[in-house]
């Protein structure tokens, strides 16, 4: 603390500067290159898109022209897409909850738990909503219900990793006081770090509720009902300027569900 | 009365952080560990609720050994020690009240704690301890809402709240100012006297040592270097503990308010 200790160190020479960063920035560089020239990679040439994307330009300019007689055929698709966002979420986060807290460090009740947990996770997070949709529409053939189980699979996958990251990140400090009062471990869970991960739950299953409306879109195509279905049909009868008023329906959608997740995280946290 | 016998712990690479420490607490004590930091304070304090383990030796309370406990009845041996610590360890998104029910969980049934909903009368006993530490107005204010004396003695009702015969407390003014330190340090000395548990105190200012406690003991290294009334503890005693003549560090210097 004294003036003269600290005025007899001498300065440390400034550590080397470390090589990984630019090395990493000129890698990254080198490989994409790699993947887009016509002799190793896939022959991505940007000049040509834009030399090309005029032809494009007739649909694209449908799509900004939306037909807005069609709305009264996508009131029942969107109210049912919405319908199945809704159930899928509330069953998927509800299964999520638990499944995060068995996948946590902090939390897990043993390594086993932890193990098994993460790897079922895992396979669950690894396979895509088009796949679980069309397996569950040909088990249970066309129209919400496999659309609906398919979202809830996506679901947890999605809710589960991220809550699981959040638990792994909280202070422990209120996990060591329960401990110490003598509390059992569902109990020291539920009191010391629910309340501490409880917005963080909140705002990712409001955004779970989001990337299901997207979600609708894609599973829509193999016919897991839902304004997909619609879309998938409008697409394929080049009526793009209905496909550009779905488009502005699930636009206006996801924003108004936006702007509801940032009022409700306000007043959680 | 709190017993170590030849107890170590020795934690994973090698770190001696107890040695062979034998030791009796009789109830009802105000005992004040000093000792540098790495001295294994911390680590004996938590020998004596389990949060860690011993390698060897034996810790018993009442004539229960600590070190052999498991699940069930570890949990009942922990109920009946509080604990306070540095940071103060509150859930800072909930409620005071709800934090002071956290020593209430012990006796709470575990489907009331899972929906939140505490009897009535452990609701009582947490408003009770909330009024010994005088921050009872404070009750349904969040606490991270509260300025850290106030947390420390959020912190303190909480560990009242459990009814507890041993009231452990790890660093708990050495995040806090000089004059809240002695209001917090009056607290557990009040609460030592009227309520007559047996209280351990981690410090490392000595003259909070000599104010506050009735018996000192000295770690160095993991090994009980002294033991003995704080009265007689003087300079040299704290020189033999540190292993080096004291500095400006060492004290708080704050004379208590008034």
């Amino acid at each position: 603390m004294t003036s003269g200790a600290a005025l007899s160190k001498l300065r440390p020479p400034a550590p080397k500067s470390s090589l990984i960063v630019p090395a990493g920035v000129l890698g990254a560089l080198a490989l994409t290159i790699w993947a887009a020239s016509d002799q190793f990679g896939i022959g991505f040439d940007p000049i040509a898109i834009l030399a090309d994307i005029g032809r494009g330009s007739e649909i694209l300019g449908e799509v900004f022209r939306p037909n807005f007689a069609f709305f009264p055929r996508t009131i029942q698709p969107m109210i049912e897409t919405i319908q199945m966002a809704i159930i899928a979420s509330t069953i998927g986060c509800a299964i999520a909850l638990p499944a995060a807290f068995l996948a946590s460090r902090v939390t897990a009740p043993g390594r086993l738990s932890l193990v098994a947990t993460r790897s079922v996770l895992n396979v669950v997070r690894a396979l895509p909503d088009l796949l679980y949709a069309m397996v569950f529409v040909v088990a249970l053939s066309i129209g919400p219900l496999p659309g609906i189980l398919a979202l809830i699979f996506f679901n947890i996958g999605v809710a589960a990793k991220l809550l699981s990251e959040t638990v792994d990140a909280v202070d422990r400090g209120p996990l060591e006081a329960a401990s110490a009062a003598g509390a059992a471990h569902v109990e020291v869970v539920r009191t010391s770090v629910l309340p501490q991960v409880l917005p963080n739950y909140v705002a990712y299953s409001l955004y779970v509720f989001e990337l299901n409306i997207r979600a609708s879109t894609v599973i829509g195509i193999v016919g897991a009902g839902g304004i997909g279905n619609v879309l998938n049909e409008q697409i394929g009868f080049f009526n793009f300027s209905n496909v550009g008023l779905v488009i502005l329906e699930l636009f206006l959608l996801v924003f108004a569900i936006e702007l509801v997740s940032i009022a409700l995280r306000r007043r959680l946290t | 009365m709190i017993r170590f016998e030849n107890a170590s712990v020795v934690y994973s690479g090698g770190v001696h952080a107890l040695h062979d420490l034998t030791l009796e607490i009789a109830d009802g004590e105000m005992m004040v560990i000093v000792g540098l930091s790495g001295a294994g304070k911390s680590t004996l304090i938590r020998t004596i609720n389990g949060l860690v383990p011993l390698t060897s030796g034996d810790v018993t309370i009442d004539d229960r050994s600590v070190s052999k406990a498991r699940g069930r009845e570890l949990r009942e041996i922990r109920s009946r020690i509080g604990m306070i610590f540095q940071t103060f360890n509150l859930v800072s998104r909930t409620t005071v009240l709800n934090n002071v029910l956290m020593g209430r969980l012990h006796a709470t049934p575990t489907w009331r704690s899972l929906i939140g909903r505490y009897r009535d009368e452990d609701v009582e006993i947490a408003m009770q301890a909330l009024e010994r530490v005088d921050i009872v107005d404070k009750a349904y204010v969040r606490a991270s809402n509260l300025s850290g004396g106030q947390q420390q003695r959020v912190g303190i009702a909480r560990a009242l709240a459990q009814q507890p015969k041993i009231l452990l407390a790890d660093e708990p003014v050495a995040s806090l100012d000089p004059p809240t330190s002695h209001v917090v340090m009056r607290d557990l000395q009040r609460i030592n006297r009227e309520l007559g548990i047996t209280t351990i105190v981690n410090l490392h200012f000595l003259d909070l040592a000599k104010v506050y406690g009735d018996r000192i003991i000295g770690l160095r290294g993991g090994q009980l270097v002294y033991d003995g009334n704080a009265r007689d503890a003087d300079e040299g005693v704290f020189r033999d503990i540190y292993g080096r003549s004291l500095t400006a560090d060492d004290v708080l210097e704050a004379v208590p308010a008034a």
